[in-house]
């Protein structure tokens, strides 16, 4: 392990406004050529004199939520206060039923051993710097709870676990840490306790949100307030998304020579596809090979025009349980509405999880809920479509959204088809439930306040990066042969498109990414075009 | 009756009382929401590779197929080898292996003593029977007992004081968690090498406390080792190392908890209850007042910027 200047953990309290660390390209996990030139990468921009003058920055110089500095001392007791009535709900059943258990469990029994620690891609692509650590917020969560929550003697506590000196710098530190953990629970994978330091992330930002009215702006203000108001996290109303679906539709006939035609509000149709609606705006291709493969295995299919219908974004699940439950209950209300079979959650991991198992727990499972992955296997193995696997003779690699994958045990059925439809198809290492985060999970593919996307690039996507690039090293390593990165989540193709971008990497080494069902449909017979153009990627 | 035994049956009555009392608690809080963790062991067939049954297509009409050995045999690698601590903390399983493995052969002694004593095994106790078989196993146990828990002592001692990883989170509980076990095992081991009928001194003091007569000839050392044993027992529940049973619950109810929401569920019925808990969050978006529900916080829409205000 590389030698840092250790943080300690009452660190966090230190009123001193200067970042605890500064973070530092040249401390992050080395990459092979052309990316291992430090000169030749996009530097690591610093919080202006102007912004720190408003915004703190005291946690590690970066920025992702913004938190404004207290005028007084008045303002910053109040925050204090906030803060304590909101950890007193966050341990009570009547507030916080919904995680109170794992919560506990977390906060009492953890051995401190650190064997979590190795297992945090952020941890150490950031050349472990002690603050990213994922026990250092989890104990500093601790220490808050046995001295404000927990009842007993303070001597013992302060014997059990030590003290902390709660004051604003300490919140508004916490406030920026809890956004630096993608929630990817790895660290939770690898602890032979149970204990499960990606929930104290959850659970911190969950405080900061239901008591404070604090979260990042992408997630609450323009993410689920904006989806329950207008109807999409995208600002998209119902008359332009399906304004902006037509003009995809129609292009892609134009392109491919066939009718490619989105279904709306179809009562009775057998499923509802809801697709994360960032697809319509970055990736048409995705909902529009979706509707020629439905279309071809003769499905009875349909989108929803209602408000939130369209948009399966959930980002409640990463911040706030009412806000996800307010977005949940939309998205099963419509599917009732329309008398659907089932919900087709679309390439989109959070939406998955969110819909799929946290939702379904909340609201029962009258609902059903069907994720991408296994539909698609079980249309190109239903016989219904012929398929030629060498039109997608060129490298595939699959990354594993840790939604959809570690978090709910959809692991063969991609596999299957890409061992079918792709022939060069290649693991990453580690993969399966052990892979690692895209670095843009818990809403960071969306957030790119300050200088939070160099943070992103550097740290939280730098191991995702570098597994990509190894993947194919025994291919040519110039842009010469097109490699296709299969990202089947709308979140992990955010954050790898920005990567891929940032490093230069579709130019150096023909690095392109995409989901799964275009590769299904460009290896589908019927078409006489290819569906997946590498010149218009 | 001997100070011993009221400081023995003082510590186990306790530890009894609290490690029920927390059990209760936690068996009894409400149903979390899912958050489970692949692989999940009971996955019939897929949790090799970490697979879920959310893989089948219309999951719901098949019958869901769990492999409760497979969780069994999960759970038996991760008690008896710390398996998770194999394969992600190799440096520290030298010290905790030995550690936790001291533990169990210790429990394992005195479980065998009592049971011995109820079926009247032990030769020191009653010299008229033909085999010290039993009282050999007793010794055997308990010396490997103590000289493990000795050296994983050590190890672990050493390295929350040396590894700067653990020493930067390390609480003045921590050592003296290890100092107080180690001081079990070193005791058991001066006792052992002391002594000539330490099994049978071991023996005699659990029938004394057991039958509220005499200990026996329990030497110094003797006393030391039940006075530290009562201490750690009193003492245990109030620490993290109630995890040698809520690891049931991370593993089983929260880690491993896949069980859908059918209606008629006993799940199902809980979260009724759980969903009409009165909400006091005090964000604007959430709207709460102390006495609107959970559910209906997350049936109505956004409040307005009046609604906050009125």
């Amino acid at each position: 392990m590389a030698e840092k200047r250790k943080i300690k953990i009452t660190d966090i309290s230190n009123p001193n406004l200067n970042p605890l660390v500064e973070i530092k390209p040249t401390d992050t996990i080395e990459l092979p050529p052309p990316y291992d030139k430090l000169e030749n990468l996009p530097g690591f921009k610093k919080i202006s004199e102007s912004t720190r003058q408003v915004v703190d920055d005291s946690l590690d110089g970066v920025v992702a939520v913004g938190v404004p500095k207290p005028k007084s001392k008045e303002e910053e007791q109040q925050l204090v206060e906030k803060f304590i009535s909101g950890l007193i709900k966050l341990f009570s059943k009547e507030n916080n039923w919904t995680f109170l258990q794992p919560l506990i469990l977390t906060m009492e029994h953890c051995a401190k051993c650190q064997t979590c620690a190795e297992a945090c891609p952020i941890f150490e692509a950031s050349g472990y710097e002690e603050i990213y650590r994922p026990t250092y917020r989890a104990e500093i969560l601790r220490r808050l709870y046995f001295k404000y929550v927990k009842p007993g003697s303070p001597l013992l506590k302060k014997f059990q676990v030590g003290d902390i000196e709660l004051n604003w710098t300490l919140i508004s530190r916490l406030i920026e840490l809890s956004y630096r953990c993608t929630i990817c629970r790895r660290c939770a994978q690898a602890c032979p306790i149970g204990i499960d330091n990606g929930l104290i992330t959850h659970e911190l930002r969950k405080l900061f949100s239901q008591e404070l009215g604090i979260a990042a702006k992408e997630l609450h203000e323009k993410g689920t307030v904006q989806q329950l108001l207008v109807g999409s996290s995208t600002g998209m109303t119902p008359e332009v998304v399906k304004d902006n679906v037509a003009f995809i539709d129609e292009d892609l006939s134009e392109r491919l020579g066939i009718k490619v035609e989105t279904k709306w509000d179809v009562y009775g149709a057998d499923y509802l596809l809801i697709h994360n609606a960032g697809e319509f705006l970055s990736w048409p291709e995705n909902p529009a090979a979706f509707a020629i493969l439905l279309d071809a295995a003769g499905i009875k299919w349909t989108l929803s025009s209602d408000l939130v219908g369209y948009d399966g974004v959930n980002y409640g699940v990463w911040y706030d349980d009412f806000q996800l439950a307010r977005v949940a209950q939309k998205h099963f209300e419509i599917a009732k509405k329309l008398g659907v079979k089932a919900i087709i959650m679309g390439e989109c991991g959070h939406e998955s999880k969110s819909m799929g198992i946290i939702a379904e727990r909340i609201f029962g499972n009258e609902i059903k809920t069907i994720n991408a992955m296994t539909f698609i296997e079980q249309i190109v193995f239903s016989g219904k479509i012929k398929f030629d696997p060498s039109r997608n003779y060129f490298p595939v690699t699959l990354h594993d959204p840790c939604n959809t994958v570690r978090l709910m045990g959809i692991v063969e059925p991609q596999r299957r088809v890409l061992r079918y439809l792709a022939p060069k198809f290649r693991e990453m290492e580690p993969h399966g439930v052990e892979n690692y985060c895209c670095g843009g999970g818990s809403g960071f593919a969306v957030m790119t306040p300050y200088n939070f996307l160099d943070w992103r690039m550097h740290i939280s996507g730098r191991k995702k990066f570098k597994q990509i690039l190894d993947a194919f090293k025994d291919e040519p390593p110039g842009p010469e042969v097109p490699k296709y990165v299969c990202a089947p989540c709308s979140n992990c193709k955010g954050q790898i498109r920005d990567i891929l971008d940032y490093y230069g990497a579709k130019e150096k080494s023909g690095i392109y990414y995409g989901g799964l069902v275009e590769l299904v449909v460009n290896a589908m017979v019927d078409l006489k075009e290819p569906f997946i153009d590498f010149s218009l990627m | 009756m001997e100070f011993i035994h009221f400081a023995f049956y003082f510590g186990l009555l306790l530890f009894l009382i609290l490690v029920i009392n927390k059990g209760y608690k936690i068996a009894t809080s409400p149903v979390h929401l899912r958050w489970e963790l692949y692989p999940v062991a009971h996955e019939k067939g897929k949790a090799k590779y970490g697979g879920s049954y959310l893989e089948d297509f219309e999951w719901w009409v098949k019958p869901r197929e769990r492999d409760l050995l497979n969780e069994i045999w999960t759970m038996f690698q991760e008690i008896v080898f710390l398996k998770g601590v194999w394969e992600h903390n190799r440096p520290l399983w030298f010290g905790s292996f030995p550690f936790h493995y001291a533990l169990y052969l210790y429990i394992v002694t005195t479980l065998l003593a009592w049971v011995g004593l109820i079926f009247d095994w032990s030769s020191s106790l009653n010299p008229a029977l033909q085999s010290n078989l039993f009282d050999s196993l007793l010794n055997v146990l308990l010396w490997i007992a103590s000289i493990l828990g000795i050296v994983g002592a050590i190890i672990l001692l050493l390295k929350r004081i040396f590894d700067e990883n653990l020493r930067l989170y390390s609480n003045p509980s921590h050592y003296f968690n290890i100092l107080l076990i180690g001081s079990l095992y070193v005791t058991s081991f001066i006792w052992l090498t002391s002594s000539d009928n330490a099994i049978g001194e071991f023996l005699g003091f659990y029938r004394g406390v057991f039958t509220f007569s005499s200990v026996g000839n329990l030497p110094v050392i003797g006393y030391i080792h039940f006075y530290l044993l009562s201490f750690f027992l009193f003492y245990l529940p109030f620490t993290h190392m109630t995890h040698f049973f809520t690891k049931y619950f991370t593993y089983h109810k929260v880690r491993w908890d896949d069980e859908p929401n059918f209606p008629d569920s006993k799940i199902r019925k809980k979260l009724l209850e759980q969903l009409n808990f009165p909400v006091q969050w005090s964000a604007p978006h959430i709207a709460a007042d102390g006495r609107k529900t959970w559910l209906v916080i997350a049936s109505s829409p956004l409040p307005t910027k009046e609604d906050n205000n009125g």
